[in-house]
């Protein structure tokens, strides 16, 4: 209810600023896209009796607009999905709807937004403000925007974060006709906290984060509801039920650029409920730069993820990738490579093509193989998910 | 007899001259000019301009590319300048920023933000032979204006188009180059006209025409247009600066990495 009155507030202050200024003088960039896609799925009906295609239309807008000389900005920021067969797929996000305020070394903010940390290319362990949507993608990597009050300072000895949080978002996992999909449904009418205040627990986080030399250094401080709940079997109605601990989490996450070398780690330390947890990720990315004597570069990527808990999905994993940029008109690039669990019982082949076909089309085309997987191990649900999907976005 | 010695001194002297004059060297004649050519564009403070590409391919197809960008100069003469990049389009990079700190031995600072992954990187800038956004100009021509940068020797002068220019050969001296040399011709004003790139194999890649001088604030000299030719592909690449303004007074500050956000969707 509140956070209904705190949404309408802001979207009338924002009216309010826009309506304050010369109508005439208001800049403003407006652009984004359009997605439509096409999944097939190779291994026919799949674990749990999906469909082996799915059709889905995925959307982004940005506004923005600088008010009193760029001392102020609004940025909205929108994504959506409407998905064929999997109604937990279909959304409307403002990962962005933001009033920031520049002050000579201070910022303000005030909205939804999205903020990342870490450094690696596959395994960002370390990043822990928004909300990750599963249904969307089952990596994790795609995020909602988290409603937050938050002020930067910056020094010359760096910058200074700090985020108020409230409204805690449940994490958004794949319904019954998602796929790749859990073994089981998360049920929703059973979600539990270990804070008394639910999800009106207000979380905070702090962050440093430095430019020294050939490093780009970030130490950062959670605590709130963890974003990632324990999933727990109900033998009653053989759901999942949900619980979300508290988590404080101390984190540090540093890149060393040299020359085409990249060096990269993310570590944490968190006590998650009653129980401390340690984790590291990192790795190396190398670029061969013209290729051959041509205009095409390489990119080696080789990442490695531990976590100390056994029963964590990705507590011993590795990622070896090759990326390949033609620098051409066509902006055209891959990105292949192989996630495997370093004790043998899963692995997965990927590749992600993208190319421009019109200044204002583009064409993508993702694949994603799975290998054998041990019963045990919980992708074992998608092992049948190989896929192919085809994408083509037109931008406005 | 003594006031004769005088004479003969002041004679051998005088006839020692203009021989003294033309001690200088090639290399440190070549190496004059291009610094003179580049204080020629010197002491903007800083600067902001759109940009426009123009690609064009041998069927003569188009395709233009817009950017928006600010510079800094560097005050400390041995750093180098830091600016800021704001890709428009084409429509799928729409919202993208560069930052770049450059440096005049060392390896420059680069970082990106990209709309779609939404975070800030720092990338390698050793890709000094790499295309900006798939044209015939490679990153090392927009970093590597630094007159340091490169060995330089003095050719001659040489005529073209009724003009006569001092002909320059330079060398990189930074690793990664997609160079082994370049011969530039510069006007009497000290302004760059034209510069032949050698490729790796010492054969010729392209021609850059510098054209369109402004002179701005009275003294600086800036070439608001820049073709370049790549003889072995047959591409065109035109790069057109507008709206350029000097000496805005530009917040320090918008070239630090956290920043970029500032700019970023």
């Amino acid at each position: 209810m509140l956070k209904k009155y705190i949404i309408s507030f802001l979207f009338v202050f924002l009216q309010y600023l826009v309506a304050s200024q010369n109508a005439a003088a208001i800049d403003y960039k407006a652009y984004g896209f359009i997605q439509p896609e096409i999944t097939t799925f190779f291994n026919g009906d799949g674990r749990h009796d999906q469909s082996n295609s799915n059709q889905s239309i995925f959307v982004k807008g940005t506004f923005i607009t600088y008010l009193n000389n760029g001392d102020q900005k609004i940025t909205i920021n929108t994504t959506g999905r409407i998905d064929e067969k999997d109604s937990e797929r279909s959304y409307i996000d403002f990962q962005k709807f933001k009033y920031e305020q520049y002050f000579d070394d201070i910022t303000l903010k005030i909205g939804n937004e999205l903020i990342f940390w870490g450094v690696n290319e596959s395994f960002n362990i370390v990043d822990i403000i928004n909300q990750s949507n599963l249904a969307e993608d089952i990596s994790g990597t795609k995020k909602f925007g988290q409603p937050m009050i938050s002020l930067n300072y910056n020094h010359s000895y760096g910058n200074f974060d700090l985020f108020i949080m409230p409204f805690f978002k449940e994490r958004i996992f794949p319904g019954r006709n998602g796929r790749p999909r859990l073994a089981l449904e998360v049920d929703k009418s059973t979600v539990a906290y270990e804070s008394s205040s639910k999800k009106n627990k207000i979380d905070a986080a702090v962050r440093y984060s430095t430019v020294y030399d050939d490093y780009d250094i970030g130490i950062a401080h959670f605590y709130g509801n963890n974003r990632s709940p324990e999933l727990n079997v109900n033998p009653l109605s053989q759901k999942l039920d949900a619980y979300y601990p508290i988590l404080s989490q101390t984190s540090l996450d540093i890149q060393s650029t040299k020359g085409a070398w990249l060096y990269k780690l993310e570590t944490l330390t968190a006590k998650n409920g009653e129980e401390r947890h340690f984790g590291i990720a990192g790795g190396t990315e190398y670029t061969i730069y013209g290729l051959r004597e041509t205009t095409s570069d390489l990119g080696i990527i080789v990442e490695y993820t531990f976590d100390d808990r056994n029963d964590f999905a990705f507590n011993n994993e590795g990622v070896l990738a090759l990326r390949w940029t033609k620098n051409d008109i066509k902006s055209t690039s891959l990105l292949a490579g192989l996630v495997a669990d370093m004790s043998g019982s899963s692995n997965r082949f990927f590749a992600e093509f993208e190319q421009r076909i019109r200044d204002d089309l583009k064409v993508f085309i993702d694949m994603s193989i799975n290998g054998e997987i041990d019963a045990d191990d919980f992708t074992y649900a998608f092992e049948e998910d190989s896929q192919l999907t085809l994408k083509i976005a037109k931008y406005f | 007899m003594k006031k004769m010695k005088f004479a003969k001194i002041i004679f051998i002297i005088f006839a020692l001259f203009p021989f003294y004059l033309s001690a200088e060297t090639a290399e440190e004649q070549g190496l004059r000019i291009a610094k003179a050519s580049y204080e020629n564009g010197r002491g903007f403070t800083d600067m902001v301009s759109d940009q426009l590409m123009i690609l064009i391919d041998p069927k003569g197809n188009e395709v233009t590319r817009e950017v928006s960008g600010k510079t800094l100069e560097n005050l400390d003469p041995n750093d180098g300048d830091k600016s800021l990049t704001y890709f428009k389009t084409p429509k799928d990079v729409e919202g993208t920023v560069m930052l770049s700190h450059t440096h005049i031995s060392d390896d420059d600072d680069q970082w990106l933000y990209l709309p779609a992954l939404g975070r800030v990187k720092r990338i390698s800038s050793s890709n000094k032979s790499g295309a900006f956004m798939g044209s015939e100009v490679a990153f090392e021509d927009f970093s590597g204006t630094d007159y340091r940068k490169y060995e330089w020797k003095f050719l001659g002068e040489e005529m073209e188009n009724n003009e006569t220019f001092y002909k320059l050969e330079s060398y990189p001296n930074y690793e990664n180059s997609g160079y082994s040399k370049r011969i530039s011709l510069i006007d009497n004003l000290n302004r760059t006209y034209k510069v032949d790139f050698y490729d790796r194999k010492g054969e010729l890649l392209k021609t850059l025409y510098l054209e369109d001088y402004v002179l701005y604030k009275d003294k600086i000299w800036m070439a608001n247009t820049m073709k370049v030719e790549n003889i072995q592909n047959k591409n065109i690449t035109i790069f057109k600066w507008l709206n350029r303004e000097l000496d805005v007074g530009i917040n320090k500050k918008d070239f630090e990495k956290s920043s970029i956000l500032r700019l970023a969707d």
